[in-house]
């Protein structure tokens, strides 16, 4: 965190200048291990096996056992209670895999690049229900004309009866048990022998966040793509969640699991996606893959009839008038099938195996430079491919310039005359040269202010898609095919009132205008909250998590610059806006007891005050529900939830220890190994997941497990002096000095056993490729024993290119197109490769 | 006249993140070492290696780790001019370029500095050099122009951990004991302050606080003036310029002595 | 280790070099001129006149070396002049400052002397100058010249000592140790230009002795300077040392001294005395660049310190 959110980390630095500790968990000593009360090195790839050690060592605390806390909060707020269906089997039962593993057998003929190895059928992870009976998808349809909630019968249709709860916790088959079951094997030695974190260590890891959590205390779990790249990444954050659960860490303030993103506004361009398979507000893309024919069937597959999501059509029907108008009415979906749907994964890794296939025309590379990203020969392999290729950069990036200075075009195997390839470069202009808002990792947005002119043809990125929509729209004006007919609908005026100095720069809060929302019938009427959308095309909303930061045309709250008075214990309220609703804490009902109080007055947050929810956040939870009331199982939506429901988004209401759907390798997080890795499976027979992606060619081979040629694990990561593909710091002298070169990290150990020295040349080889780095030999890494076997680590900074004032070679030559199955994340933390002397 | 005003730099908190490096370059416009086409030192994350002309701040890194990892220390340190209260460079400067503000700093002025580089020599830290760009010795101003616009250091502005705390001597010495005792009272017996009193060079108006010996971090034990060695020097010279010039006037003197004598044989019969 | 360890070097270079040799000998042949002017024969005129242009030679090349070796030459008067007031710039503590100031009167002193030893010599036009040489002015610029000659001669030492460089301000007596190389250089050179002006052989014999005393003195003051180094005398273990060895105490010292000796001997004026007299030259010049480059070598950097 010290090394890639230097700012952001002044806080846990704050926190430990009062008093808290800090502990870090990394393979690498970092200048963040250097700022930890406590270091816990493990092998990269092995935090569930770490997490997972926690959980069974809070799980048979006697402090956990005993402490009410912990009892009420699980027992409560979790769904530990609830029992899942009896044809369940664990990894304990599988020997590492879940009942319900398949062949894969997906995806359709147009795009056979998924990469799926296997898929598991969820059906018997579902919780166990009265009469199981399967749900009636498509309610009657609708009355036409003013109905009040047309989709209301469709969504009371998808009601299913009660899931079984056993609420002493004891049945064999309820949550609490299960997980008890899957993690007790996770012992102190077995974390010992698979991460190769001492034991010692460990443990003390585990006291410290034991001791740490409770009613006075919490803690907070802040993560980043050490985390996530791996062919089990969202596996690794829900093994945190699950512990922080237990932990009733929570929706409390100090407690939470964090993530620290990446690319300025990262969080925005996800919750606003520039993400392939969701639209606006996280609603699922309309697929043709899923039964997403009509607006219907997709909210009969996509919805849900309790909880808040129990409102999708709001969102959904708001989400299509935003798109097309007033051409979007009842009587046509709301122009439903005019809205793209996808075919698979169109993510980065299958999208440039498509371009490598020849299966992509031309490729708009719009602040990005894949030229250096994963398996980087394949991925220009696949940009040669393209007919033609726009880079809008600040900069001639590597992406620009591939074509006649890529190591392959230096080498002499690639000429660029046989490149059939068109290359367009776009200059761009910076943030500081436009208006525009940032959505932080606390999901706040915060305006930023046009500082400067762009130089010379330098256009923004705004300026940039509007021009394009709008010329396409003309492109397309007069054609007859029904595919054309979303482009003529499409609402795309965004014509500034009063020309500003950039010409056709268009109006950005008219952008941010149609985010919000407004009464489709008078636009000047922006909406307050998403409480006020319909779903009778009566209003237009792009993205409802942001309906609210821009409530009337002079209140674009974004804006907002009041901090709260110092020595004050608040939530910065005044500060930008956060979505939803400009809650700094989600599920923030979790900071108080059954009955509304504070589980204690110091970690007071969200309370019931006898009439309303009220504190220094703003409730997530409907302003007026008493905490006493109780679920109803005859309604909808939220009505359907007790008064001591805090996940309202959760059809039940409860935080998930258990995970019945939503993730596509298994239920419980399971350790499993890197794609490539040194060692076999300590845990269990099942060596990696069994579902990863992984894309067979022979220019992404993978290595079998403890292959000899690559004895080394070896990971990636940042430095704070650089930025990513090293385009914004690369060429900026200051920065460049201060780490000019590529190099690679290891261990004096193994610097002697390969005749290393400090700052010489070293070749670093993996089945993909071979590069050169100068080495630096360092304590700060270490040989780890696994399994009885010494294991060396490697770790390299991947900010060198060809490109800038200081180059170097390209790390991504390395990696390989290894994914996780729900996002399709890479695996670049945890590979193996070799070193030698060079 | 402003009270004497300064830096307390707080090393336990300092992640190393440069920040104040290149804040100070960008302020100050300060050129990089061969326009950032640099070589990998090898010095743990260090590629700037000390401060001169150029780099007016510069981060220091220590890796302190036994051979089998169970004890290990990352130390970081941001080094700058430590505006002594009775400053070596000031004190020895022929030209008068070297002058103490307002705020009780130590400034050069660069349109008065003829770049003898005395005061290179004469600054216990090594601060000082010749900037190339500008042809005259320079160092940290501790911002003077931005101190007399009333903003704070660019560098401790962009201090991200308030690693860099600046503002009145008086109070930063308060803020500087409070946390030494708070760290003294969690058991980190090594924790120091390095120039907080007047042990040396009248204090520092840059002082530091350190969890080791300051030879660790590359700053002399017990910095001292030039003029040290002014007396003694001129003593030892004096006493040997008196003795040359006895030796001398008796030589003659003999010598005469002799021809006279000679002379005196040769005129007898 | 040495606090003085932790510090930069002001890259004084070749110029600096050169200044403090010729510095050296232009300050003791003024000293020389003066003993000679004072308590000399007038068979010593010659070499009182040699001395005395040599010092004005050596106090124009010094000026200009020390200019040169400036980072901005053109502002070299801000050493005498406060560019910004107009007032004069004086530290009494600053030996930079005071060697300038010293320099200064030292040329003036060294022209006015040269002047008369023109009008001695030449008469004619230069006649007028010649009561410089004689009488009252003759012995008050003798006396001041012998004086500020010592100075000159060894202030340079002195200043390398009130700085915070290794090995220079690890010990006081590097100002008595170059005042004494470079008198002995003064008398060295004295004695070789002494052949081109048919030097009386009195004279002659003068210097090589007061010379001989000198290059005695000067080993034994080497050997404390050494020892006042204390642990920071380390540093010369290496080439820097061996040079010192046998390039100073060896070459440069004690062969002259055995040189001499034999010579004297030999009771009569050999071939040897100038080699030995060239020798002293190149001990002094060695001593300077040695003290200088020692010290260079020793620079902070990153955490610690680097060239030991
Ligand atoms: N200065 C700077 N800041 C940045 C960026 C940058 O390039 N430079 N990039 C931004 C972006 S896009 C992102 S996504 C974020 C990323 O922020 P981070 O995730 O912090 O970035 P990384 O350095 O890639 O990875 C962090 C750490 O993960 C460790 N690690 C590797 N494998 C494992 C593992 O299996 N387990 C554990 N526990 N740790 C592991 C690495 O040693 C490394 O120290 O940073 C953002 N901030
Ligand atoms: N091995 C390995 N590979 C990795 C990672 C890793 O940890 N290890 N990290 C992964 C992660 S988390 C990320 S986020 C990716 C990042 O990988 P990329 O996004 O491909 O790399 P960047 O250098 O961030 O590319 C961003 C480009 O946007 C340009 N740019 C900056 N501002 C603007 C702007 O306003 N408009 C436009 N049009 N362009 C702009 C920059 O000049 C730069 O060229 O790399 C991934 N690759
Ligand atoms: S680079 Fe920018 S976003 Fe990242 S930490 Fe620094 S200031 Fe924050
Ligand atoms: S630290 Fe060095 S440069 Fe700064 S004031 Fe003291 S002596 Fe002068
Ligand atoms: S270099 Fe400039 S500032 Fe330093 S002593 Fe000489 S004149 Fe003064
Ligand atoms: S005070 Fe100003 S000049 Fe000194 S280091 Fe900080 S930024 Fe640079
Ligand atoms: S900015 Fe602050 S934290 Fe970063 S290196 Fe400088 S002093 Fe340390
Ligand atoms: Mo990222």
């Amino acid at each position: 965190m010290a090394e890639c959110h230097p700012v952001a980390f002044r806080w846990p630095l704050k926190a430990k200048l009062a008093g808290a500790k800090l502990i870090h968990v990394d393979p690498r000593f970092t200048r963040t291990s250097a700022m930890a009360d406590l270091y816990a090195p493990v092998r990269a790839g092995t935090d569930i096996a770490f997490l997972g050690g926690l959980i069974n060592y809070v799980l048979h605390s006697p402090r956990w056992n005993t402490d009410p806390f912990f009892q009420e909060y699980v027992a409560h707020y979790t769904n530990a209670a609830t029992l899942v269906r009896e044809d369940f089997a664990d990894t304990e039962d599988l020997n590492g895999v879940f009942s319900g593993l398949l062949q894969y057998t997906g995806g359709v003929r147009e795009w056979p690049f998924n990469g799926f190895i296997g898929e598991y059928n969820r059906s018997t992870w579902q919780y166990a229900r009265q009469a199981e009976r399967s749900p009636e998808p498509h309610g009657a349809p609708p009355a036409r004309g003013a109905t009040r909630e047309p989709f209301d019968q469709l969504i009371r249709s998808l009601k299913r009866p009660a899931a079984l709860k056993d609420p002493t916790l004891s049945d064999p088959r309820c949550v609490l048990q299960i997980v008890k079951r899957h993690f007790s094997r996770y012992t102190p030695e077995m974390v010992e022998e698979v991460t190769g974190c001492p034991r010692a260590t460990f443990l003390q890891v585990a006291e410290t966040v034991l001791a740490n959590s409770g009613r006075e205390r919490t803690t907070a779990w802040a993560y980043a793509v050490g985390w996530t790249q791996h062919t089990y990444g969202p596996q690794m954050i829900g093994c945190c969640a699950l512990l922080q659960l237990l932990l009733g860490n929570i929706g409390r303030p100090g407690g939470g699991i964090l993530a620290l993103r990446g690319h300025a506004s990262i969080q925005g361009s996800t919750d606003v996606p520039t993400l392939y398979h969701s639209i606006h507000g996280y609603l699922q893309a309309p697929s043709a893959l899923a039964r997403h024919a009509t607006l219907r069937d997709y909210l009969a597959a996509e919805a849900q009839p309790t909880g808040y999501w129990a409102n999708m059509p709001k969102f959904l029907v708001s989400y299509l008038k935003s798109m097309y108008g007033d051409a979007a009415q009842p009587e046509n979906d709301f122009g439903w099938d005019w809205h793209p749907k996808i075919a698979g994964d169109h993510s980065h890794l299958p999208m440039f195996v498509a371009m490598a296939e020849g299966q992509v025309k031309g490729m708009l590379c719009i602040g990005q430079n894949p030229a250096t990203s994963l398996n980087a020969s394949l991925e220009r392999k696949a940009l040669r491919k393209l007919d033609w290729l726009v880079v809008k950069d600040n900069f001639l990036t590597e992406t620009a310039t591939h074509w006649y200075k890529a190591p392959e075009v230096e080498r002499g195997e690639v000429r660029p005359e046989d490149i059939p390839t068109e290359v367009f470069f776009f200059p761009s202009a910076q943030v500081a040269e436009t208006d525009g808002s940032f959505t932080n990792t606390q999901r706040m947005l915060q305006w930023h202010f046009k500082a400067a002119e762009a130089p010379g043809d330098c256009r923004s990125d705004p300026w940039f898609t509007y021009q394009l929509g709008v010329r396409l729209k003309r492109l397309y004006a007069g054609s007859t095919l029904p595919r054309d007919q979303g482009f003529q609908h499409l609402v795309w005026d965004f014509e500034p009132d009063q020309p500003g100095s950039v010409p056709g720069e268009p109006a950005i809060e008219k952008v941010l205008r149609e985010i919000n929302g407004f009464q489709t019938g008078e636009p000047a009427t922006q909406l307050a909250g998403f409480s006020e959308l319909k779903d009778d095309g009566s209003t237009t909303c792009a993205s409802w998590i942001y309906c609210g930061v821009f409530p009337a045309p002079d209140q674009n709250l974004a804006k907002r610059k009041q901090a709260d008075p110092p020595d004050h214990v608040g939530a910065q309220l005044n500060w930008g806006w956060a979505w939803p609703a400009n809650r700094r804490l989600l599920y923030n009902r979790a900071s108080a007891d059954l009955d509304g109080n504070p589980w204690s007055e110091r970690k007071r947050w969200t309370w019931w005050d006898g009439k309303r929810w009220t504190g220094v956040d703003t409730p997530d939870f409907p302003t007026t529900k008493s905490p006493r009331v109780l679920a109803n199982p005859a309604a909808l939506g939220l009505d359907a939830h007790s008064g001591a429901s805090p996940f309202i988004m959760k059809p039940d209401g409860v935080g998930w220890l258990f995970n019945p759907a939503g993730l596509l390798d298994g239920p419980l997080p399971t350790h499993y190994e890197p794609a490539e890795s040194p060692v076999a499976n300590a845990l269990y027979r099942q060596q990696s997941s069994p579902v990863l992606k992984r894309w067979v060619r022979q220019d992404n081979p993978l290595v079998a497990a403890g292959d000899a040629r690559f004895p080394y694990v070896i990971t990636t990561y940042r430095l704070t002096e650089h930025y990513l593909a090293g385009a914004m710091s690369r060429w900026n002298p200051w920065l460049a000095e201060l780490m000019p070169e590529l190099f690679i990290e290891l261990s004096p150990e193994l610097a002697a056993e390969k005749g290393i020295s400090n700052t010489g040349w070293v070749r670093i080889t993996t089945p993909r490729g071979s590069i050169r780095a100068k080495a630096l030999v360092t304590r700060r890494l270490r040989p780890f024993r696994i399994g009885g076997k010494l294991v060396h680590q490697v770790g390299m900074p991947w900010h060198w290119g060809w490109q800038g004032v200081v180059t170097g070679d390209v790390v991504n030559e390395l990696t390989a197109f290894v994914a996780d199955p729900n996002v399709s994340i890479h695996e670049g933390k945890a590979f193996v490769c070799n070193v030698a002397r060079d | 006249m402003p009270e004497p005003m300064g830096f307390y730099t707080d090393t336990t908190v300092c992640i190393g993140c440069k920040a104040c490096e290149v804040a100070c370059k960008a302020w100050n416009q300060l050129p990089a070492t061969d326009g950032g086409i640099a070589e990998l030192s090898g010095q743990s994350y260090d590629n700037t290696l000390k401060l001169d002309g150029i780099h007016w701040r510069h981060v220091k890194f220590i890796e302190q780790f036994a051979e089998d990892r169970s004890e290990g220390r990352w130390l970081m340190l941001s080094d700058v001019c430590k505006h002594c209260v009775q400053a070596p460079c000031l004190e020895v400067c022929p030209t008068g370029a070297i002058i103490r503000t307002e705020f009780d700093t130590v400034v050069i002025q660069s349109d008065t500095c003829n770049g003898c580089r005395l005061c290179i020599a004469a600054c216990p830290f090594g601060v000082i050099d010749i900037n190339p760009a500008a042809g005259t010795a320079q160092k940290c101003t501790l911002c003077y122009d931005r101190l007399q616009a009333g903003l704070v250091p660019a560098c401790a502005q962009a201090c991200p951990t308030q690693s860099i705390q600046f503002g009145p001597i008086v109070e930063l010495k308060e803020r500087a004991h409070q946390r030494l005792g708070q760290l003294q009272a969690q058991g980190e017996s090594r924790a120091r302050l390095y120039g907080a009193d007047e042990e040396f060079l009248g204090g520092l108006n840059s002082f530091y606080l350190l969890v080791d010996e300051p030879e660790v971090y590359g700053l002399p034990r017990r910095p001292v003036l030039p003029t040290r060695n002014l007396r003694r020097s001129s003593l030892w010279a004096t006493a040997g310029a008196v003795l040359l010039t006895l030796l001398g006037v008796l030589g003659l003197r003999k010598r005469r002595i002799e021809e006279v004598a000679q002379d005196g044989t040769a005129n007898s019969p | 280790m040495s606090d003085t360890f932790f510090t930069t070097s002001p890259h004084w270079g070749i110029y600096v070099l050169l200044y403090f040799f010729v510095g050296g000998i232009a300050g003791g042949s003024l000293f020389l001129a003066g003993l000679l002017h004072l308590f000399g024969t007038p068979a010593d005129r010659a070499t009182v006149r040699t001395g005395q242009y040599v010092a004005l030679v050596g106090a124009a090349l010094s000026a200009l070396l020390l200019t040169l070796d400036l980072t901005k030459p053109f502002r070299f008067w801000h050493m005498l002049i406060e560019s910004n007031t107009g007032a004069p710039m004086f530290k009494a503590w600053s030996p930079m400052s005071v060697g300038a100031w010293t320099l200064l009167g030292f040329g003036a002193l060294a022209l006015l002397a040269s002047l008369g030893a023109l009008g001695e010599s030449r008469g004619g036009r230069w006649g007028r100058f010649a009561r410089l040489a004689r009488g009252g002015p003759g012995g008050v610029l003798a006396v001041a010249g012998a004086v500020l000659g010592l100075f000159f001669a060894g202030y340079t030492g002195i200043l390398l000592s009130v700085t915070n460089r290794p090995i220079w301000a690890d010990s006081t007596w590097l100002g008595l140790l170059f005042l004494l190389s470079g008198v002995s250089a003064a008398t060295a050179t004295l004695f070789l230009l002494g052949r081109r002006i048919i030097q009386p052989r009195a004279t002659r014999a003068w210097l090589v002795g007061f010379d001989r005393r000198i290059l005695t003195l000067e080993l034994l003051v080497l050997a404390v300077f050494l020892w006042s180094l204390g642990a920071v005398a380390e540093s010369w273990v290496g080439w820097n040392g061996i040079l010192l060895a046998g390039g100073v105490a060896g070459a440069g010292i004690l062969a002259p001294l055995l040189l001499d000796r034999s010579e004297r001997r030999a009771q009569r004026e050999t071939r040897r005395a100038p080699a030995a007299a060239g020798l002293v030259l190149l001990g002094s010049f060695l001593l300077r660049l040695l003290v200088l480059v020692s010290s260079a070598g020793i620079q902070a950097s990153g955490s610690g310190v680097t060239g030991r």
